[in-house]
């Protein structure tokens, strides 16, 4: 990497690569007594080539590796490609698969805010109880994966055309029953962090975005919508059964990292709210039509663009008529997100404890962003 | 920013740069494409930006046709007002691709041509850090994301 010249007085701090708060990456600071003037973030740590890889696999063999770009969102890595799949070919998909795809992608949005909730706790050094409670919750849903699917992580339930696994008896009511435990637990959330007065000092007005930054330097998920702007592609562009469904985009005006936090808890709440009304509502009937594992697709291109924990995935992919695609283009979110958060110290004044709390309201997944 | 569909951007786009475009169309109400000369693309962009109130840029990406001899470079840029998905597209020449840069308009594109630079070797004038993002800076191998690589050390 090409070093800039430093200024005498400044100093340069390598943070990483070995797993700073979260995966592999390395940021590099230059700071000048408490203040941050400079942040790089050098990506590239764990670059496996998923794009390549996929040029080579076939439809269906692609979806596996995808689901490792996060394994803690497992549904919505894969769901777009999925969604873009279906649009070139113009495959059907059964009307209940799409609401069990739904209703994973919502358990899978939780399980990611979770992580990113419990860690922002951990990340201001006062609460390491809730990042334990986190991770104790999310069990919940990892048993209900398990159920559902055979797997905890990484469970490759979606293709085109449909889900593999349709609901095993009684998962209704156990829907109902962990959605109900989750909704007591987050008062707990509430009131031992969000509104503890340790945890306000630590975050209210720090590293704060205005929205025209946040539209200008291309922000994306609870980023974004912390700073007030109400993009959500669960409602831009509704993919399976969003559409027909009762919930709302979340926004905070704040800017800062308490209103990026804020915007991840009531997701969950809003993620809640979906899971229940579709325990209560799905419909009955098939959840695939024929499998073909080697299925072609008609020559063509296609774009999708799906919501996930992080914020916006984007697929582009071409057809060429063959068994596998000509190309795959994937828009991550943190590697947009990773951009703000270079130019965040320019944009607000950032000290180096701050580092932690600030890195981990963005909530990057490096892997996703290195692909 | 005011509102405007995605068939009105298409008409309004075609009247005003009429002879910088070489194709535009809207296929959906959420989608619209847009393939300019390579010559006229700052230019294109910064009326994108300026006028027509694409503020927000998505990413970047190629394409790479080696029966073609040419690779194609995306823009995927966000109307935050009418909420439509452009793509922004310019055939660049295979045997030395290379394009103004556009960080100048967007500035958060930069890691998005930074990725283009390590994946298909596009070089990207003007842009103020292009230095490897994804691939290791010591790396040899060529450019992964074109159709002929074959491996890192293979001829």
């Amino acid at each position: 990497m090409k070093e800039p010249i430093i200024e005498p007085d400044v100093m340069r701090i390598s943070w990483g690569p070995q797993h700073p708060m979260s995966g592999q990456t390395r940021i590099i600071l230059d700071v000048d007594g408490e203040k941050v003037h400079k942040i790089i973030a050098d990506l590239g740590f764990t670059h496996r080539g998923v794009e390549k890889t996929l040029e080579k696999r076939t439809f269906f063999g692609g979806i596996i590796p995808l689901d490792r770009m996060a394994m803690v969102d497992t549904a919505n890595m894969s769901i777009g490609y999925v969604t873009a799949l279906e649009k070139i070919g113009g495959i059907e998909v059964p009307e209940r698969a799409k609401w069990i795809r739904t209703l994973v992608c919502e358990m899978s949005r939780i399980n990611s805010h979770l992580y990113a909730f419990g860690l922002q706790a951990e990340s201001t050094g006062y609460f390491p109880a809730v990042f334990l409670w986190t991770t104790v919750d999310r069990e919940i849903l990892l048993d209900l994966f398990e159920e559902l699917t055979g797997a905890r992580w990484s469970f490759n339930l979606f293709f085109p055309g449909g889900v593999h696994h349709d609901f095993p008896d009684g998962f209704k009511e156990k829907i109902l029953k962990s959605v109900k435990y989750l909704r007591g637990r987050f008062k707990d959330y509430w009131d031992a962090m969000v509104e503890n007065p340790l945890f306000e000092n630590r975050c209210n007005g720090v590293a704060t975005l205005k929205p025209s930054d946040a539209l200008r330097l291309g922000a994306t998920g609870p980023v974004l919508r912390g700073s007030g702007i109400d993009i959500d592609m669960r409602r831009e562009e509704p993919y399976d059964i969003y559409d027909e469904l009762d919930w709302h985009v979340i926004t905070e005006d704040a800017c800062d990292v308490m209103a990026r936090t804020k915007v991840r808890y009531h997701e969950i709440g809003q993620s809640l709210n979906i899971m229940e009304q579709i325990a209560l509502k799905i419909p009955d009937g098939p959840v695939k039509g024929r499998v073909n594992a080697f299925m072609r697709v008609p020559e063509g291109e296609g774009i999708s663009r799906v919501e996930a924990g992080r914020g916006e995935m984007g697929w582009h992919i071409w057809t060429n008529g063959t068994s596998n695609p000509y190309r795959v283009k994937i828009t991550s979110p943190t590697l947009r997100n990773m951009y703000v958060f270079e130019r965040l110290a320019e944009l607000d004044e950032i000290l180096v404890a701050d580092i932690p709390v600030v890195i981990n309201s963005i909530d990057p997944w490096y892997l996703d962003a290195d692909r | 920013m005011s509102k405007i569909s995605s068939e009105d951007f298409v008409k309004a786009f075609q009247n005003a740069q009429k002879d910088m475009v070489l194709d535009i169309s809207s296929s959906d109400p959420k989608r619209a494409d847009l393939v300019v000369k390579l010559e006229n693309v700052v230019e294109v962009a910064e009326s994108l930006r300026d006028n027509f109130g694409f503020v927000m840029p998505i990413s970047a990406g190629a394409i790479d046709y080696p029966e073609e001899s040419r690779i194609r470079m995306i823009y995927y840029l966000f109307h935050p007002a009418s909420r439509f998905l452009l793509t922004l597209r310019v055939d660049l020449p295979r045997d030395n691709p290379s394009m103004p840069t556009l960080t100048s308009v967007w500035e958060a594109m930069s890691f998005s041509e930074r990725e283009a630079h390590d994946m298909f070797g596009i070089m990207f004038e003007g842009h103020p850090n292009l230095i490897p993002i994804l691939l290791s800076p010591d790396w040899k191998g060529g450019h992964p994301l074109l159709k002929d690589f074959k491996g890192e050390g293979q001829q």
